[in-house]
């Protein structure tokens, strides 16, 4: 009896020690999407409002299009061009609205909209309640309270910007239209501290297991440089890794990786796989392109499940495709229109195989 | 004064205009004659003068909607505006002023928003087929400007000014004078708006917002010079026209109202000189025109200024000769030469194109009518297929008019500049867009009493437009201009004027509905039958028109149905109705004709879009005051 009640008294405790995420409450009466699954940011098309947000539920393996008008009956805005899960919320930042829409992360209820930016593109949570949110037509990134939802400041960095990456205390920001720069960004500072050049057109990056910031560099849209893609050691700022596209007329998009941090993937004629140590570039695609425009890509950071989403003429509703971690076809499902970026929210355990 | 009480008194009066300057005579329908169609076979209508008059302080845009089956697709006043005939394009509509085209040649169309009716004296609409005889790309139909002289010795002197809500002020100034042999007319017109008019914005956050519009203030002017000297049978006209309009573009009631600072200023210098000699067995004509465009857009925010600039000069000549008084045939050519010069062109872009076109008409008795036209293109150095086309209208009895006619054209497009030079996306390996277009109809026009007649008109149409171009997107992250678009047009349209003659009221009632089905056809091996986006299926107007004396009313309704906003036909703007009266008291003072006059638009405040989440006014109010003075 008594080893009985030691082994009570130090499971607890043991219990106790062991770091566990927040467990979060879910109200049955609220709860709209299964929280397992992936959003889609359907960007619609430019000025036309026809913007929407896309679930796929693991569970029931099925689509809700148009889940955020469905919800707060308006709809989402003009260009909906990124999005991120933070706690409890999803902070969706609508492009041409100028707006960044807080819902909550299963109901989907509206609980506040940010306004006051000017074109922003993407969000990063930089901090606690913290985050930058990036502006393709300002100078300056705008810093957002994550609790008040407000505008708490902006960061001069006297271009536009594009992606950010979060390593350590450093934002890195690319700076995407006619630009060449990365601008790093002290993140306990908010003051900018440094930029490397690397190749033309920075259009997105992602940091590897090692901590090296990949850049993928388009060469801009007049096809006169050639495509790069460039590694950055995140503490010396150095250009570490190099590797140019064969062609003029390779156009990459849409870097990502896999949720070990070490293989690279991007979209350029179908979707390319590389190890980062690799040392060439691939030379075929891992999934071929076939008959569809790839537009965009996630890596689901759970089973590994490659998601691709196919925007057929940008003007109709788009489709979104299911491949393994080893690129084989699961299933396609039709999203909205011009599907882009993609945020998952799984839980270990769930595949679609 | 006992009219003008009268006018105070009754805010919604049901007497409309009394021409004090016509003599009444008693109206005589001559039936014996030949077919009275233009073209036979093939649909044109003129607009109303008494319609164009009360809209000479609105746009085209305005007046086409709502005395037309043409779709305008707007961004609201001011906002640009582009018209749709017969479920066909924007850049399907030409526009002619006096025989020569003035569409825009980078977009291929005219903005109609910033075309003014009161600089025209007569406004031509020719419908599917019937606009090949003006030139080639209209597949929908054209829009056909005609300024003429009016040979008289009275000087007339008319000015205008007028206000109204949301900041709108506008004045017009026209002075005619000359004799028997030469005459002068002098146009002045301008326009502004704060446009500032409130709306409920109910999608841009959780709860509905009242917003005010903002960043939509516009302004135009325009000017136009007219001489004419007649001597013998010939005339000899020279003609300058220049307007400029300045323009906010605010965006949609998705985005911020602070606005990212869009701003549009057009600008266009027009001149046309010509030759016409009339009235004899062999009649001809020849004008030159020089053509000017500068459109300047900036957007603050996103550092976008873009310049644009076009000069055409076009000659266009035609010989017309009567074979007994039955038959009539053409020979028109015309070449444009454009040069345009902008800093979204790689490079300064020179296009050469011409055209020669045998037509004839003839009218056999009183039964028969047919029409034939032949056209060749040479755009560059290609020559392209030959347009085409023939129609046929029969009189079915004897001294009354009911007509049958049908027509069938072959209709050709060369692309826009845009499409083809626009740096990044623009093709200029791109096909020539082509349309085969039949049509069907019946007309009659017969007096019912000795004080009632009644005119209608039904038409059938199909237009199949094949190589139709379409921005896509390509390979690269911008769109590019391709072949690859089929758009089946198909539908019918019909109309009622009855007219009404007792004592001193004269009552005219125009309706009209249209239906069209417009569909993008076989395309990659698939074929859709979805509804073209924008393009209304049912659309209707009306028009009742009372006067008595010197009191005039107008009462406008004006029925746009559902539209598609969505490829795949799931998402749509509802339909809605638009009403608006006119009403208005002429008063003569010796040689003075006053004009008071109060329009309501949106009497009964219809909260409506013509293009998805950009508010229009509600009910708002204008009023004229006009002179003239003979």
């Amino acid at each position: 009896m008594r080893n009985l009640f030691l082994f009570i008294i130090t499971s607890v405790f043991a219990i106790s020690c062991i770091r566990i995420n927040e467990p979060v409450v879910i109200d049955p009466v609220k709860l709209r999407v299964s929280p397992n699954g992936f959003f889609i940011v359907n960007e619609g098309n430019f000025g036309w409002g026809n913007g929407s947000l896309t679930y796929f539920s693991y569970d029931s393996v099925k689509t809700y299009n148009n889940f955020f008008e469905a919800v707060n009956k308006r709809p989402l805005g003009d260009v909906p061009y990124s999005m991120i899960v933070y706690g409890n919320y999803i902070y969706i930042v609508v492009n041409n609205s100028e707006k960044i829409e807080v819902i909550d992360r299963l109901s989907l209820e509206s609980k506040a909209t940010i306004t006051g930016l000017i074109s922003p593109r993407n969000i990063a949570v930089t901090g606690d309640h913290k985050a930058y949110v990036t502006s393709m037509y300002s100078d300056s990134l705008r810093i957002l309270d994550l609790k008040t939802n407000k505008i708490s400041g902006h960061i001069n960095i006297k271009n536009s910007s594009e992606a950010v990456v979060v390593q350590g205390k450093k934002a890195f920001i690319a700076n995407w239209i006619g630009g060449n720069e990365i601008f790093i960004v002290n993140t306990d500072t908010d003051q900018l501290i440094d930029s490397v050049e690397v190749g033309p057109e920075p259009e997105s990056m992602v940091a590897d297991k090692n901590g090296i910031i990949w850049v993928l560099c388009n060469g801009g849209w007049t096809r006169e440089n050639f495509a790069e893609l460039i590694g950055i050691n995140h503490e010396t700022n150095e250009v570490v890794k190099q590797f140019t596209f064969p062609s003029r007329m390779n156009s990459p998009l849409n870097l990502t990786r896999d949720s070990d941090g070490d293989t690279l993937f991007y979209i350029d004629e179908g979707i390319q796989c590389m190890n980062i140590n690799s040392s060439v570039l691939p030379s075929s695609p891992f999934i071929d392109r076939g008959n569809k425009q790839f537009y965009r890509i996630g890596i689901n950071p759970v089973n590994g499940n490659i998601v691709a989403t196919d925007a057929l003429d940008y003007q109709q509703n788009g489709y979104f495709m299911i491949y393994s971690g080893k690129g084989a076809f699961v299933s396609s499902h039709q999203a909205g229109i011009i599907p882009g970026n993609i945020c998952f929210l799984v839980n270990p355990g769930h595949t679609t195989e | 004064m006992k009219y003008s009480l009268l006018y105070l008194f009754i805010s919604v009066p049901v007497y409309l205009s009394g021409q004090q300057d016509t003599i009444p005579i008693r109206e005589i329908i001559i039936t014996g004659r030949q077919i009275p169609a233009e073209i036979p076979g093939f649909k044109k209508t003129s607009v109303d003068s008494l319609f164009q008059n009360n809209y000479s302080h609105l746009s085209f845009a305005e007046l086409l909607s709502e005395s037309s089956p043409v779709y305008i697709k707007s961004y609201g006043y001011g906002g640009s505006a582009t018209t749709s005939f017969r479920g066909a394009g924007a850049s399907h509509t030409q526009v002619t002023w006096n025989g020569i085209n003035i569409n825009s040649p980078m977009p291929g169309q005219s903005d109609f928003s910033i075309l003014v009716p009161g600089m025209s004296d007569n406004i031509h609409l020719s419908y599917g087929g019937a606009s090949i005889y003006t030139g080639s790309g209209g597949f929908g139909g054209s829009v056909n400007l005609e300024n003429k002289p009016v040979w008289s010795e009275k000087a007339q002197f008319y000015l205008s000014t007028g206000t109204g809500s949301f900041g709108h002020y506008s004045g017009s100034v026209r002075f005619r004078t000359g004799n028997s042999h030469f005459q002068t007319v002098t146009r002045l017109f301008m326009n502004a708006s704060e446009n500032n008019f409130p709306y409920i914005n109910d999608v841009a956050a959780s709860e509905p917002v009242r917003e005010t519009r903002k960043n939509s203030r516009f302004r135009q002017n325009s000017f136009l010079e007219e001489l004419y000297y007649k001597k013998g049978s010939g005339t000899l006209s020279a003609m300058i026209w220049y307007q400029s309009a300045s323009r906010n573009l605010p965006g949609s009631m998705l985005m911020a109202q602070s606005g990212s600072g869009e701003k549009q200023n057009d600008e266009s210098f027009r001149s046309i000189v010509g030759y016409e000699s009339g009235k004899g067995k062999i009649n001809y004509y020849l004008k030159g025109a020089w053509l000017v465009t500068n459109l300047d857009y900036t957007n603050r925010i996103a550092s976008i200024n873009s310049e644009n600039n076009t000069n055409t000069f076009a000659l266009k000549g035609g010989l017309e000769t009567k074979i007994k008084s039955s038959t009539t045939i053409n020979v028109t050519f015309n070449d444009e030469y454009t040069i345009v010069a902008s800093n979204n062109y790689k490079e300064n872009i020179f296009r050469n194109s011409a055209s020669v076109t045998l037509s004839a008409q003839r009218k056999t008795g009183n039964r028969f009518g047919t029409s034939f036209l032949l056209r060749g293109i040479i755009d560059g150095q290609s020559l392209l297929l030959p347009d085409f086309a023939a129609g046929i209208e029969y009189r079915i009895f004897a001294y009354k008019d009911h007509f049958l006619k049908t027509g069938f054209s072959r209709n050709s497009r060369i692309p826009s500049m845009n499409d083809r030079y626009w740096n990044p996306g623009g093709n200029s390996s791109l096909k020539n867009e082509y349309a085969l277009q039949y049509e069907a109809g019946y007309k009659l026009s017969r007096p019912v009493t000795e004080s009632f007649t009644a005119d209608a008109e039904i038409t059938v149409f199909s237009t199949l437009v094949r190589d139709m171009i379409q921005w896509q997107p390509g390979e690269y992250s911008y769109w590019t201009a391709r072949n690859i678009g089929n758009v089946n047009a198909s539908g019918a349209e019909s109309v009622i004027s009855l007219k009404y003659k007792y004592n001193k009221i004269n009552a005219r009632l125009n309706a009209g509905y249209s239906f069209t089905r417009s569909v993008s056809g076989k395309r990659d091996d698939v074929f859709h039958t979805n509804q073209m986006m924008y393009i209304p299926i049912n659309q209707a107007n009306s028009s009742l028109n009372i006067s008595r004396g010197r009191i005039y009313f107008f009462w406008i309704t004006d029925f746009t149905g559902k539209r598609y906003i969505t490829v795949d036909n799931t998402g749509f703007l509802p339909g809605y109705v638009l009403n608006n009266i006119i009403s208005g008291l002429k008063i003569d003072l010796r040689k003075t004709s006053v004009d008071l006059n109060l329009r309501i638009n949106n009497l009964f405040n219809s909260d409506y879009q013509t293009i998805a989440y950009h508010p229009q006014p509600g009910r708002s109010y204008f009023v004229t005051i006009s002179f003239q003075m003979n």
